[in-house]
């Protein structure tokens, strides 16, 4: 189990990490989320001791992470890092090789993650010739070659179209199935929902929302409520605490407090006209997000979804 | 893993790229064949070996001319085959052909030639002919062989020299010095920025925070330095051999301090190439951008291109006391050391003081590289400065 219990760490008299705590499980999948320059790659590059943390610790099985544990954690950086100029072949084999793997292991291992993440048509081709897209997959598949504990994956799903990011997913999944322990971050708080429920959300260096992502929604204090209308309508909700948030000839979208009943919005909307699409649910994560931190939804939602 | 079979996989992948590059080979391939071809060049202008003239005398020669001109010719270093021809005009259509160089006409007492003969051949002859002359005079003075010999042929000077040694090797040994140290230049140049530019290249693509997951920093250090220097070694090797081959073509003899000096420059262009590409490696881990590369190796260039003019400067006189100092100083000593050695000028105790001062200096370097490597490396954003990444250290 990956342990980070109160990491702190100051860039001159900037404070990049301000008290960061998080565990990963085995074989869990923790998404780990936030703005951009909230400390995320931060964070996950003191757990790759590729910066030394002011105070805190991190520990991986309770014990002190040593350069030898390390060598069998897997790390895709937020800025690609692979040699330009070497064949998807070579780049692979050489990390297997760097991670402890043997001549044959590290062969054997390459062949088998270029057909799992699907380039191995491009095997003898230099990197610096693939889409980013099919970069992207050798960067993950360096990541994963040499089977690690523990994957830290800063911004996987970052510039992936949607077929490649269902193939990380299923990846994903995959490497957790077998009790693999990963962390991944991402600044598009919305897109991990589907990936996985369990989250840990920083802001300024510190930890602001954590734990499974529909209890954190449903903790909102409010939940939108999107009505369809067959003909055009000029509905008023007869209820108190009820804010308009869009409206059209022939659909409203409401925010109503959390104990509202769905059932009292959906007869009061009826009487106006006749109902054909009605939806009740809590805010979206980067709306909760943004509650939680104090900063309004419609200023900032752009740049937390972007 | 080890650290030592960490080291030698970071070390091959280094030889792997430079000799995948058709560039490495055609480089090579180019600077053998120009070597190769300056010694060819060399042999066919001929400026090799004494020069060779034929003379020719009309009728018969006075006795012992013909040895006597060979004699004199070997001491002034040419050839001459002596020949006899029937006549004059056959000596004149000779000469005008070509086929004879001077003819000597002993009735008439004459030197004939096309124009004016070049001097080591008209002095040749009339020495020549001066003895026979003075031979045939005291043997009707009916003086005997001894007498003779004792006259006309005194013990030689025996040579006295006050610095002995000093300029026995000659110019062919301050040539290969100068070429070596030339080499040695262009070698630490061309690998070094080798070196500087590998390290940038992994920083500004982000994989050395990859191989940093996997690998001490030192230990990516220690195998990108000795893996191009595999690869500089080879072509130093292969311009070095090339170099014996075309010395040997050319037919130019080669002083045995020469010979003493090759292993030694090897031995300083190693060790010379460990400390510079080492420097080189770490002003890379100060910048995040190939443009900046340049910028913060500038210091390490400007020494060592410092290090090539003293080799023009001081190269001449290999036995001035400045030439002796500052060939004992680390950043010089790898080129002008091998300089001073090939010309016979350095003593062995200068040469081994000269390798401890460049082998502490080395492992200095080391030290202090594996102590900020590590941390300059990951260093995102704009170039540190010397300062700063010394500072590093201490943090």
């Amino acid at each position: 189990m990956l342990e980070v219990f109160d990491i702190r760490k100051k860039f001159g008299e900037v404070a990049a990490l301000n008290g960061v705590s998080l565990r990963v499980g085995r074989g869990e999948l923790v998404g780990f989320l936030g703005p951009n320059g909230a400390g995320k790659s931060t964070t996950m590059r003191a757990i790759m001791g590729l910066i030394a943390i002011d105070s805190g610790s991190i520990t991986w099985d309770r014990a002190p992470i040593t350069a030898r544990v390390r060598r069998g954690f897997g790390y895709m950086p937020a800025e690609r890092g692979m040699y330009p100029k070497m064949t998807v072949r070579d780049q692979l084999v050489y990390f297997a090789r760097l991670a402890g793997l043997s001549p044959s292991a590290a062969k054997k291992a390459a062949e088998s993650w270029m057909e799992r993440v699907d380039v191995h048509h491009r095997a003898d081709d230099e990197v610096q010739a693939l889409s980013s897209g099919n970069q992207q997959r050798v960067q993950l598949a360096i990541a994963l070659v040499h089977e690690p504990e523990l994957l830290i994956l800063d911004e996987p799903f970052s510039g992936l179209d949607p077929v490649a990011v269902e193939n990380m997913k299923s990846i994903l999944l995959g490497q957790v199935e077998r009790g693999t322990s990963v962390l991944f971050s991402s600044h598009q708080l919305d897109l991990v929902s589907d990936i996985t429920r369990n989250v840990v959300i920083v802001d300024s260096g510190h930890v602001v929302l954590e734990g499974d992502v529909r209890e954190i929604r449903e903790r909102a204090a409010f939940r939108y409520a999107s009505i369809g209308f067959v003909e055009d309508c000029r509905w008023v909700p007869d209820m108190l605490d009820v804010e308009l948030i869009d409206r059209s000839p022939r659909a409203v979208r409401l925010r109503v407090p959390a104990a509202t009943e769905p059932a009292a919005v959906l007869a009061d909307a009826t009487r106006a006209g006749r109902v054909v699409e009605f939806s009740f649910a809590p805010p979206d994560l980067s709306e909760v997000f943004l509650a939680s931190v104090g900063r309004d939804a419609s200023n900032e939602s752009e740049e937390v979804r972007a | 893993m080890s650290s030592a079979s960490t080291v030698r996989l970071v070390m091959l992948r280094e030889v792997r790229q430079r000799l995948h590059s058709l560039g490495f080979f055609i480089f090579t391939g180019l600077l053998c064949f120009g070597i190769i071809t300056i010694g060819i060049v060399k042999r066919t202008l001929g400026e090799d070996g004494p020069a060779r003239y034929h003379m020719a005398v009309i009728g018969a020669a006075p006795a012992g001319f013909a040895d006597a001109v060979r004699e004199v010719a070997q001491s002034l270093g040419i050839e001459i085959r002596v020949d006899s021809v029937g006549s004059r005009s056959a000596a004149e259509q000779q000469l005008r052909s070509g086929e004879l160089d001077i003819v000597i006409d002993p009735t008439a007492g004459r030197l004939i030639s096309r124009s004016k003969p070049p001097d080591q051949l008209a002095a040749s002859a009339n020495t020549a002919w001066r003895l026979s002359k003075a031979t045939a005079a005291a043997r009707s003075a009916a003086l005997d062989d001894q007498q003779i010999s004792s006259i006309l042929s005194p013990a030689p000077l025996v040579p006295d020299f006050l610095q002995p040694g000093r300029n026995s090797t000659g110019n062919v040994a301050t040539i290969v010095g100068t070429a070596a140290a030339v080499m040695l230049f262009v070698a630490i140049s061309a690998f070094g920025g080798m070196v500087l530019t590998g390290v940038v290249e992994e920083k500004s693509t982000g994989v050395v925070e990859v191989l940093l997951s996997h690998v001490r920093a030192h230990q990516l250090l220690a195998g990108k330095v000795f893996g191009i220097g595999v690869v500089a070694m080879t072509q130093f090797g292969a311009a070095l051999l090339s170099g014996l081959i075309a010395l040997r073509i050319s037919g130019i003899t080669v002083p045995g301090a020469v010979w003493i000096g090759l292993p030694t420059t090897i031995l300083w262009f190693i060790v010379g190439f460990v400390l510079y590409s080492t420097l080189f490696a770490l002003a890379g881990s100060f910048v995040s951008r190939q443009e900046d590369a340049q910028g913060a190796a500038a210091p390490i260039s400007m020494v060592f291109t410092a290090a090539y003019i003293t080799v023009f400067a001081l190269g001449k006189s290999p036995y001035a006391t400045t030439t002796r100092i500052v060939s004992m100083l680390p950043p010089f000593a790898p080129l002008l050391m091998p300089l001073r050695i090939a010309t016979g000028a350095a003593s062995v105790f200068e040469i081994g003081l000269s390798a401890v001062l460049l082998l502490a200096a080395t492992y200095a370097m080391l030290r202090l590289a594996g102590a900020v490597y590590g941390r300059t490396l990951l260093h995102r954003g704009a170039r540190l400065s010397w300062r700063e990444a010394l500072r590093m250290t201490s943090s």
